[in-house]
């Protein structure tokens, strides 16, 4: 039973380099929040300031209504998953696990108990008095998670806990730490840069961005209202689409090359940029009722999907489709296709976020 | 896979080990041999005649509780120099691994004392503590403690375990220090989560992992205090007061060139041989093995 309250938190590290420029994020009692941007975002130093492992230089952090900025990691009460797992090589399973409990005082009776049914949950019961080294990387990860769970703390913590397994177990690992995180009602802070990790564990999802939060909100909410071009980008897969517009008379906004309107606005955005994702567009039966026509590069079947690039008429970058099914469409065809106009979106190009249009 | 370098002439590699070799056969291995021929001989006191007797001057040593004496005096010795060496240096190690700034110049000072030369060190010590004149004997006066290394056997014995362990602290440290910095920082932090404090993280982690590093340090330290000390006692205390400070390679020295006993201080050297070689292959079965954990 907890809740984090964390208001205008920043980090300047002792080189002088600022790692986060001000967050604030409500976690609820009981809530997963995934915390997900590309490589260098800060996401592991908002991590580790809620953990008590780096100091905070702004901005106050609360656990339960108690401010907690000068609380050393040992007194917050919480838990952290490594991405490394942080096993202690000399320990046996028992005792990597026992470690916080003795630490905090619990006797020994109990000690025994509560690793006997957290290494139950976690199937770890013949692997006790194994050395971390006598494990695979899937054991340690599970070792890793019952070190956290024995403890029954008021949060979890994970820095990226799966990003050392293969991609089977990874799949396997996720769907299990939903479960127990379900199981367990424990606020969780989780920290990736997967973004289908994000989107599958999410109860809410904060998309960083050079230290910044670029949008917070459900997992369905940011894929369907992504609030810029950056977390439109980053979230789904394969990324979404960005087409230039032209800007004609009383604002319309259209495909250059098209003549369908797609939206008006009132001449406020700077360049107009449409986003639409590969799984929005359907192939059409005559260039007269396409939205672009696409020149084929490359396909790649999926089994269950096509996936389908080109090149279209007036647009930079490289346009991806996805098709259910499989076709028999080939390199170097002529694509007709058409955009779904209820998920279109649009953006300014001069500052990357989402534009006020009427369509 | 083994790497053969291939020499355009045969003799070629042969002559580049030869000064190696060379070096090593003068200097260790033909004393080694006249070690242990002149262990089972006995020389007249005027030096003109020696006759072969086995092992009698083994047996003589080994009934000899002078001898005993000191081979115990040495074990105290050499355990107390490293418990001494190794505690400072760990210590010190530790405190240099928190350092950021500065770190070089902390680190450089403290490789110093290795190069200073084992006489001078224990005459450094000894002249600190030099009743009359030394600063710290002065300092102990103050508070209370009359100092003099002369007379008493005990505080003989304390100064040259301390100027002993000092020329030993700069390796010590080096050795620590690497293995700290070896030790993941997110170790420390999964201990600090799980709720120990500085104290109990370093004994309960950081300490056990250090444990190779440890175990070859003693190992090192042992041989240093067994057989590299002579000249720290040999420039302060020469064995003295009384052979409080004797250890067997002092033994060694004394028997031989003082007292003149070729055959007993031959033998004695041999012992101290065989305990060299015991001590180096428990270093190497172990350091193979990685220690502990
Ligand atoms: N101790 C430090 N001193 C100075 N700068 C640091 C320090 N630690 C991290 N940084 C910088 O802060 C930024 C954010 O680092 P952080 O580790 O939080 O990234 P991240 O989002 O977790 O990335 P990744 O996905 O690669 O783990 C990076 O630019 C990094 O170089
Ligand atoms: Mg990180």
């Amino acid at each position: 039973m907890a809740t984090i309250k964390i208001d205008g938190l920043k980090k300047r590290y002792a080189n002088g380099f600022e790692a986060i420029h001000g967050i604030d994020l409500d976690v609820a009692d009981g809530e997963l929040v995934v915390i997900v941007g590309p490589s260098g975002c800060g996401k592991s130093t908002l991590l580790r300031m809620v953990a008590g492992l780096e100091t905070i230089t702004e901005g106050t952090l609360s656990i339960d209504g108690t401010v907690v900025n000068d609380h050393e990691p040992g007194q917050r009460d919480i838990a952290m998953v490594f991405q490394n797992y942080a096993l202690y090589p000399h320990m046996s399973v028992f005792n990597n696990m026992a470690y916080g409990l003795r630490n905090r005082g619990v006797g020994r009776e109990e000690i025994k108990r509560k690793v006997a049914d957290v290494a139950a949950i976690l199937e770890l019961g013949d692997l006790l008095d194994r050395k971390p080294a006598q494990l695979s990387g899937g054991q340690r990860q599970r070792v890793a998670m019952g070190r956290a769970i024995v403890r029954d703390p008021k949060v979890f913590l994970f820095d990226e806990p799966l990003s050392n397994l293969d991609a089977k177990l990874r799949v396997q690992m996720r769907i299990e730490i939903k479960r127990l995180q379900r199981r367990l009602g424990t606020t969780s802070l989780y920290v990736t840069h997967d973004q289908v990790e994000a989107m599958t564990l999410a109860d809410r999802l904060v998309v960083m961005n050079a230290g910044r939060p670029e949008q917070i909100g459900t997992p369905m909410d940011i894929y369907t209202n992504p609030a810029s071009m950056f977390v439109a980008g980053f979230i789904g897969s394969p990324a979404m689409n960005f087409l230039a517009l032209e800007r004609m008379e009383g604002g319309r906004l259209r495909l250059p090359g098209s003549e369908a309107m797609l939206a008006e606005d009132d001449g406020s955005n700077g360049a107009p940029v449409l986003g639409i994702r590969p799984e929005h567009m359907r192939t059409v039966g005559t260039a007269a009722d396409a939205d672009i026509v696409l020149s084929v590069d490359a396909i790649e079947p999926l089994g269950a999907d096509t996936l389908v690039y080109g090149r279209a008429l007036g647009q930079e970058g490289e346009i991806v489709l996805r098709l259910g099914g499989s076709h028999s469409i080939g390199e170097g065809d002529n694509l007709p296709v058409a955009f779904d106009r209820n998920h279109l979106h649009f953006f300014d190009r001069a500052n990357g976020r989402r534009a006020d249009v009427r369509t | 896979m083994q790497k053969r370098v291939t020499f355009s002439h045969r003799y070629l590699p042969y002559l580049l080990v030869a000064p190696q070799i060379i070096i090593t056969v003068i200097f260790f291995i033909w004393p080694a041999g006249q070690a242990v021929v002149q262990s089972v001989l006995v020389e007249d006191a005027f030096g003109l005649s020696t006759e072969f007797v086995w092992f009698e001057n083994y047996q003589e040593l080994f009934a000899d509780p002078s001898y005993l004496q000191t081979f115990y005096r040495t074990i105290v010795f050499s355990f107390s120099t490293a418990a001494l060496a190794m505690g400072f240096s760990l210590l010190l190690a530790v405190m240099a691994d928190r350092i950021i700034k500065g770190e070089s110049v902390y680190k450089t000072m403290l490789i110093w004392p290795y190069a200073v030369a084992p006489a001078l060190a224990g005459v450094l010590w000894f002249m600190m503590f030099n009743p009359t004149i030394g600063i710290i004997s002065f300092l102990l006066g103050k508070v209370g403690v009359s100092w003099n290394h002369y007379l008493n056997g005990d505080q003989a014995f304390l100064l040259v375990v301390i100027a002993a362990a000092w020329k030993q602290i700069s390796y010590n440290f080096v050795f620590f220090l690497a293995g700290l910095q070896a030790v993941p920082r997110s170790l420390i932090e999964a201990a600090a989560i799980d709720g120990a404090g500085p104290f109990r993280r370093f004994w309960s982690i950081v300490f056990p992992l250090l444990s190779p590093t440890t175990f070859f340090l003693l190992v090192v330290n042992l041989v240093y205090a067994f057989f590299d000390t002579f000249a720290v006692i040999h420039a302060t205390t020469q064995g003295g007061p009384a052979k409080a400070t004797e250890i067997l390679v002092y033994k060694v020295f004394n028997d031989g060139f003082i007292g003149l006993d070729l055959g007993g201080s031959a033998a004695q050297s041999v012992v101290l041989m065989v305990i060299v070689i015991v001590l180096t292959i428990v270093q190497f079965k172990y350091v193979e093995r990685k220690v502990a954990y």
